[in-house]
C-alpha cells in the first residue's frame, strides 16, 4: 500500500481532474436547469470551436482573435441548435431532448474527423499564456491554467446558481424549462429568454473547450466523449444541483487519480466516474422511483 | 381515456391468440419467400466482401432487435446495449477455446449468462425511468468497456480469463463444422437470426407484448390495472440481453478475432440512432438499422466515401426521425412510398390521352 | 407547437442535402482530405537538394505508362484519433511517379487502398474484395492494427508475399509478411536499449493498452533482464484523458536515476510529455525515451527546447534532417510533386510508404512475361539485399517463418524544433529472443551499408 507521501502529488492532480469534469458538468446542469435539456454535444461544440481556434492560430492569426471565434463559434452553433430544435421538441420526454442532442454530437464529430485530420500523426495542441507555473505544491508544479480552470467552475457554480434564483431572466429560464406554455401566458418572452440560456450555454462550452484542449488534449474523440465522464458528476446531483455537481466531480477527480498508485486498481480507475454515478443513482433510488418524464415533471 | 378494465382483460388474455386472418398469413408468406432468397439466393449473387457485410448485418439485427423491444415496445432506452453485446462474445469466445462444446450449445450459453448479466444490471436500474435509465445504463456500459480493455477477450490462453498477451500467433476462434465457410456461415447467421426474431414476435403477440404496451403507454395505468411492471420490465431486459448474448456469440464466429477496441462506448449512441431511424417499434425496423450499421459503410467504403459521412448522416437521421417521424423508416417509408405512388397515378391519369379517360 | 415542426423539418432536409451534395463532390476518395487547408501542416517542406528529378523513378523519363495496369492493394488503418492513409497516399504518389516516366515495362501500377476502421469483419471482407474483385497480384504498404492478425492465414493460402509497416505481432512473426519499419516491439527495444546504454538504474516501460501488449513488452522486459536492471511494465487506456496523474506515476516509478520510455501514439505521447513539463517533472529522472512514433518534427516543435537532449527517440528510417542521400532527395522531390494528399509532409510515416513502394518497384521490374499473382510474389520473396536509401542495413525478403529485416536503428533527439541525430546505426540486441531467432533463419542477412 503506497504512503501517504506517494499520495500527495495525486491530490494536486485529482484535483485539477475534477476541476476539468466540473467545467462540462457544470455547463450542462446549467443548461438543463433553464431549458430542460441536457447538452450532450457540450464537449463536441467546444472540440469543434478550439480546433477551430487552432486552425486559425495556426495561420497566423493573433491567440485572442482565434479564442473569440471559437467561443463565438460555440455559442452561435449551440443557439442555432436550441432556437430550431427546441420548440419542435419542447413537449416531449426530457429523454427525446437529451438523445437529439446525440444527433449532434455525431454530427460534429463526423465533420471534425473529416475537417481535422490525424494521417500524418500529426499533434495538435492549444497553449494558452497562462501554462507558466504559478505555484509549487509539494514537489508538483500548477499552472496558471488549472487555476483558471478551476477559478471558471467556481465562478460559474456560484454565478449561475445567484442568477437562476435572483436575476429576474434567471427566474424567467427556470420557470421556462418547468412549464413553457404556462411560462408563456404569464407575460414572459419565451423565446428570447430560452435563445439567452441556449446562447449562454454555447459560450460556456466555447470556452471550457479552450480550457479542456489546454488541460487534457486537442483531439476530437477524448473531448467530445469527455462529457460522458462529465455526465457522472451530474448524475450524483440528479442533474439538480449545481453546487452537488461541483463537488462531485471534484470527488470524482480526486479518487481517479488517488486510485493511481495503488498497482491492482491502477488500470481500472477509469472506471471511477461510472462506479460511483451508477452507485449513487441505485443508493438515492432506493427510497422513491426516480424518474424526469412529462408525467412527474 | 384509458379504460382500465379493457388493460387488464386484454392482457389476461391466453395463448395461442384466436386464428390467424388472411393478412397475417399473407404477410408470413412474403417473409418466407425473403428469408428463402436470402438464404439461396444472396450467396450466388454476392461477392465474399459483400457477403461477410451481409452477416455482419444478420449479427447487428439482433442486436438492434433486442435494443428496439426496450425501446419500440417497452420505452426504455439504453445505451449500453453493445457492452452487452460485447459480453455474449466475450462468453462465447470462451467456451470456444476452453470447450469442444457444439456451436449451438455456445450460443444457447452465451446468451442465457449474458440474459442473466443483463437482469442484474436491470433489475436495480427498474427504479429509474426515462432520462435516468438511459443514464444509468451508460455509466454501467462505460464501466464494463473498461473491465473488457483490462481484461481483454479470449484468444488461446489459458485461466479464466483465456487471454495470452504475448501471443505471436493468436489462434482464430473457430466455427460450425458444418458452416465453415463465409457463405455457409453467413446461411447460419441469418438462420439463428430469423430465430430470434420468431422469439420476440412470439413475445410480443402474448401476453408479455400486451403487458409492454400497456407499460409503455402509462405505467401508473398498468399498474392499476394489475400488471406486474417489474417483472415485465425484467422480462424485456432479460429477453434483449438474451438476444444479444445470441448475436454476440455468432459474431465471435463471424470475425475468428476480437478485440476490446471493437465495442467503444459511441458505437451504442450509434446503435440507438439507426434502431431510431430504421424504427423501433417495427420487426423490419431492425433489419434497416442493421443494414443502415453495417451493409452502408461496406458500400460508402467501394465507392470511395469516408465513413466519417456515415458518422454525419446518422446524426441527421437521429434529428429527423425525432422532430419528424418517431415511428422510423419502417414505418415512415411505406407511407412516403404510397403517397409517392398515389402522386404518380394522379400524375398519370393527368396526362392520359384525354379520349378515352373523360366523361 | 405544431408550426415548429416545419421550421426543424427544413432545417433538417437543408442539413441532409448538404451533406449529400458535399459527398458526392469528395467521393473521389483520397482527395478528400488534401482539400482542406485546415488540416495541411507542412505538407510541401522546403526541400533541401531538389537538384534531382522525380523522372529518376522510373526507368523512361517523362513517357507515360500506358499498358495494362498492374492492380496492386493496401490496407490502412483510417478513424478517428489513428489513421495510416499518408502511409499509403505516399506509395501511392511514388506509383504516379513511376507511371509518368515509363511504368513498368510501360504497365502503369494501379495502387487500391482500402481503409478500415479495426473492424475485423471489414478488414476480413477488405482482403476478400482486393483478391476477388480487384484482382490485385500484390499487396503493399498495409499499416494496420490488426490486419496481419486477421488476414495473414488468407494470404498465405493464396501465396501473397506482403510487404507492410507492421505492427500486429504477426507481421514479424509469419512466412508471408515482411516489414520496412521495426514495430512496437523492436522499437521499444531500441528506445529502452539506448536508456540501457545510458547505465540508467531503472526503466519504466508505458504503453498504450491496444492489442499485443504483452508481446511489445517482453522484449524490453529481456533487455532489462540482461542488463540486470529493475523494469516497471505499464499500460495506459488510451485516448489518455488525465496525462497529469500519468505523468506523475511514471516518474515517481522511475526514480532521479531512472529512465521513462513511452511507447504511444504521437498525439498521447505528446500530452504526456507536456503534462510532465507542466507539472515540472521532466528533470526528475535521467531521461526520457520513446518508440518511432515520437519521431516527428511536429513533437519536436510542440515540445521546445526543455527537452533537447532530454528524449531519445528511436528511428526506424533515416532522419531526414541529417541524411542526404539521393533516395532521400528523390523521396522529397516526389512528396513535393506528387503527394499532395500526404497531409503529414516529410515524417516517417510517408518514409515508410517511400520504401515500401521503392521495394515492389524494384520487384517489378525483375518480373519477365506477364504480371500474375505467382510471378510478381516471386519476385517480391526473391528481394534481396536491396539498398532502400532510407534504412541502416539492406533489406530482404527472403524464404524464412519469420522477418524482422529491419533491425538496426538510429537514436534521434529534439533539437530546437528539430529532430537530430544522437546515435548512428546501431543493432537491436539479440538478447531479444524473437529478434535472435530472425537473425539464425536469416543467417547474415543484416548487415550495414
Amino acid at each position: 500500500m503506497p504512503s501517504w507521501q506517494d499520495f500527495q502529488p495525486f491530490i494536486v492532480s485529482g484535483l485539477a481532474l475534477g476541476g476539468v469534469y466540473a467545467l462540462s458538468g457544470v455547463g450542462m446542469v446549467v443548461l438543463y436547469q433553464a431549458t430542460g435539456v441536457v447538452y450532450l454535444a457540450f464537449g463536441a461544440v467546444g472540440a469543434m470551436g478550439a480546433l477551430i481556434a487552432w486552425s486559425l492560430i495556426h495561420a497566423g492569426v493573433p491567440g485572442w482573435a482565434g479564442w473569440l471565434v471559437c467561443v463565438a463559434f460555440a455559442g452561435v452553433v449551440t443557439l442555432a441548435y436550441g432556437m430550431v430544435f427546441g420548440p419542435a421538441l419542447a413537449k416531449r420526454d426530457p429523454l427525446v431532448k437529451a438523445v437529439a442532442t446525440l444527433g449532434l454530437t455525431l454530427v460534429l464529430f463526423g465533420l471534425m474527423d473529416l475537417l481535422w485530420t490525424t494521417s500524418g500523426g500529426q499533434s495538435r495542441g492549444i497553449t494558452l499564456p497562462t501554462d507558466n507555473p504559478a505555484f509549487m505544491i509539494g514537489q508538483i508544479q500548477v499552472t496558471w491554467t488549472q487555476v483558471i480552470g478551476l477559478g471558471v467552475g467556481v465562478a460559474i457554480t456560484v454565478g449561475t446558481g445567484a442568477f437562476l434564483r435572483y436575476i429576474k431572466l434567471g427566474t424567467a429560464m427556470r420557470a421556462m424549462a418547468n412549464d413553457r406554455e404556462i411560462t408563456a401566458t404569464l407575460g414572459v418572452p419565451v423565446r428570447r429568454v430560452e435563445a439567452a440560456a441556449w446562447l449562454g450555454c454555447g459560450v460556456l462550452a466555447g470556452a471550457a473547450g479552450l480550457l479542456l484542449a489546454d488541460l487534457v488534449a486537442l483531439d476530437a474523440t477524448t473531448l467530445t466523449f469527455l462529457v460522458i465522464s462529465s455526465l457522472a458528476a451530474t448524475l450524483i446531483a440528479r442533474l439538480r444541483s449545481i453546487t452537488l455537481t461541483f463537488g462531485a466531480a471534484l470527488l470524482i477527480g480526486l479518487v481517479h487519480d488517488l486510485l493511481t498508485p495503488i498497482q491492482s486498481l491502477s488500470t481500472y480507475n477509469d472506471m471511477t466516474p461510472f462506479v460511483l454515478a451508477a452507485a449513487a443513482l441505485l443508493v438515492i433510488s432506493r427510497r422513491r422511483v426516480m424518474t424526469r418524464s412529462r408525467e412527474e415533471a | 381515456m384509458l379504460d382500465v378494465a379493457d388493460l387488464s382483460a386484454t392482457v389476461r388474455q391466453r395463448w395461442p391468440p384466436r386464428r390467424p386472418g388472411a393478412r397475417t398469413l399473407a404477410r408470413a408468406a412474403v417473409v418466407a419467400v425473403l428469408l428463402l432468397f436470402v438464404l439461396l439466393g444472396l450467396p450466388q449473387l454476392l461477392s465474399l466482401y459483400y457477403i461477410d457485410a451481409m452477416t455482419q448485418v444478420a449479427v447487428y439485427s439482433m442486436v438492434a432487435l433486442g435494443l428496439g423491444v426496450l425501446v419500440g415496445r417497452v420505452g426504455l432506452v439504453s445505451l449500453g446495449q453493445v457492452a452487452v453485446l460485447a459480453i455474449g462474445a466475450w462468453v462465447a469466445a470462451r467456451l470456444l477455446f476452453a470447450t469442444s462444446m457444439p456451436y449451438p450449445v455456445v450460443l444457447l450459453v452465451a446468451g442465457l449468462i449474458t440474459m442473466v448479466a443483463g437482469m442484474l444490471i436491470g433489475l436495480p436500474a427498474l427504479r429509474l425511468r426515462g432520462l435516468y435509465l438511459a443514464l444509468i445504463t451508460l455509466m454501467l456500459a462505460g464501466a464494463i468497456t473498461v473491465v473488457l480493455k483490462n481484461v481483454n477477450f479470449p484468444n488461446g490462453g489459458h485461466g479464466f480469463t483465456g487471454y495470452n498477451g504475448s501471443s505471436v500467433h493468436i489462434p482464430p476462434i473457430r466455427r460450425p463444422s458444418v458452416a465453415s465457410g463465409d457463405p455457409a456461415y453467413f446461411r447460419y447467421a441469418v438462420v439463428v437470426a430469423a430465430l430470434m426474431f420468431l422469439l420476440a414476435a412470439a413475445h410480443i403477440r402474448t401476453r408479455p407484448g400486451r403487458a409492454w404496451a400497456a407499460i409503455r403507454q402509462s405505467e401508473p395505468a398498468a399498474l392499476a390495472a394489475g400488471i406486474n411492471t417489474t417483472l415485465y420490465k425484467l422480462w424485456a431486459f432479460a429477453l434483449a440481453s438474451f438476444i444479444t448474448g445470441v448475436a454476440g456469440g455468432v459474431l465471435a464466429g463471424a470475425v475468428h478475432y476480437l478485440y476490446s477496441i471493437g465495442f467503444p462506448p459511441q458505437d451504442s449512441i450509434t446503435l440507438l440512432a439507426v434502431v431510431l431511424m430504421g424504427g423501433a417499434y417495427s420487426l423490419w425496423g431492425a433489419i434497416i438499422a442493421a443494414l443502415l450499421l453495417q451493409l452502408l459503410p461496406a458500400l460508402l467504403n467501394n465507392w470511395g466515401v469516408s465513413a466519417d459521412w456515415l458518422t454525419i448522416l446518422f446524426g441527421i437521421g437521429v434529428l429527423q426521425v425525432l422532430t419528424t417521424a418517431p415511428a422510423g423508416l419502417a414505418d415512415q417509408a411505406p407511407k412516403d412510398l404510397a403517397r409517392l405512388g398515389r402522386l404518380l397515378l394522379a400524375l398519370a391519369r393527368r396526362l392520359a390521352p384525354s379520349g378515352g379517360a373523360a366523361k | 407547437m405544431r408550426e415548429h415542426a416545419p421550421r426543424a423539418r427544413a432545417a433538417v432536409a437543408l442539413a441532409a442535402a448538404i451533406g449529400m451534395l458535399a459527398a458526392g463532390c469528395s467521393s473521389s476518395g483520397s482527395s478528400s482530405t488534401s482539400s482542406t487547408p485546415a488540416s495541411t501542416q507542412s505538407a510541401t517542406s522546403s526541400p533541401s537538394s531538389t537538384t534531382v528529378s522525380t523522372s529518376q523513378c522510373g526507368t523512361k523519363a517523362g513517357v507515360a505508362a500506358t499498358g495494362t495496369p498492374i492492380p496492386v492493394g493496401g490496407i490502412v488503418t483510417d478513424q478517428p484519433g489513428t489513421s495510416f492513409t499518408d502511409i499509403a497516399f505516399m506509395a501511392k504518389a511514388y506509383f504516379a511517379c513511376v507511371n509518368a516516366n515509363g511504368g513498368i515495362n510501360g504497365h502503369p501500377i494501379n495502387y487500391i487502398i482500402e481503409k478500415e476502421q479495426t473492424n475485423p469483419a471489414q478488414i476480413a471482407a477488405e482482403a476478400k474484395q482486393l483478391v476477388q474483385s480487384d484482382h490485385v497480384v500484390a499487396i503493399v504498404g498495409n499499416t494496420s492494427i490488426l490486419e496481419c492478425t486477421i488476414d495473414h492465414a488468407y494470404w498465405e493460402k493464396l501465396g501473397f508475399d506482403i510487404v507492410d509497416s507492421g505492427i500486429a505481432p504477426e507481421c514479424y512473426s509469419t512466412s508471408n509478411s515482411a516489414a520496412v519499419n521495426m514495430g512496437p516491439r523492436y522499437s521499444s527495444d531500441g528506445a529502452v536499449q539506448y536508456a540501457l546504454s545510458q547505465h540508467v538504474s531503472k526503466v519504466v516501460f508505458d504503453q498504450s493498452n491496444v492489442p499485443g501488449t504483452g508481446y511489445i513488452g517482453a522484449g524490453p522486459a529481456a533487455l532489462a533482464a540482461a542488463a540486470h536492471v529493475p523494469i516497471v511494465q505499464l499500460t495506459e487506456n488510451v485516448p489518455i484523458s488525465d496525462a497529469n496523474s500519468v505523468a506523475i506515476k511514471e516518474v515517481d516509478d522511475a526514480g532521479p536515476n531512472g529512465a521513462v520510455v513511452l511507447n504511444f501514439t504521437p498525439p498521447e505521447a505528446l500530452i504526456i510529455l507536456q503534462a510532465a513539463q507542466k507539472l515540472g517533472l521532466e528533470d526528475r529522472v535521467k531521461l526520457w525515451g520513446c518508440s518511432t512514433p515520437c519521431n516527428t518534427d511536429f513533437l519536436a516543435q510542440s515540445l521546445g527546447p526543455k527537452w533537447n537532449s532530454k528524449l531519445f527517440v528511436n528511428a526506424e528510417l533515416a532522419p531526414p534532417d541529417s541524411t542526404n542521400s539521393a533516395s532521400m532527395s528523390l523521396y522529397r522531390a516526389i512528396l513535393h510533386q506528387y503527394g499532395t494528399s500526404v497531409s503529414g509532409g516529410v515524417g516517417s510515416f510517408s518514409q515508410m510508404g517511400f520504401t515500401e513502394a521503392e521495394i515492389l518497384v524494384h520487384a517489378l521490374e525483375s518480373v519477365t512475361g506477364s504480371y500474375t499473382v505467382q510471378s510478381v510474389n516471386a519476385a517480391i520473396k526473391g528481394v534481396s539485399g536491396f539498398n532502400t536509401g532510407m534504412l541502416c542495413q539492406l533489406w530482404s525478403y527472403g524464404s524464412y517463418p519469420m522477418h524482422i529485416p529491419n533491425n538496426e536503428d538510429w537514436t534521434v533527439t529534439p533539437d530546437n524544433g528539430k529532430m537530430t541525430t544522437a546515435q548512428g546505426c546501431t543493432q537491436i540486441s539479440s538478447v531479444d529472443p524473437q529478434i535472435a531467432a530472425y537473425r539464425k533463419v536469416a543467417g547474415v542477412a543484416a548487415t550495414a551499408p
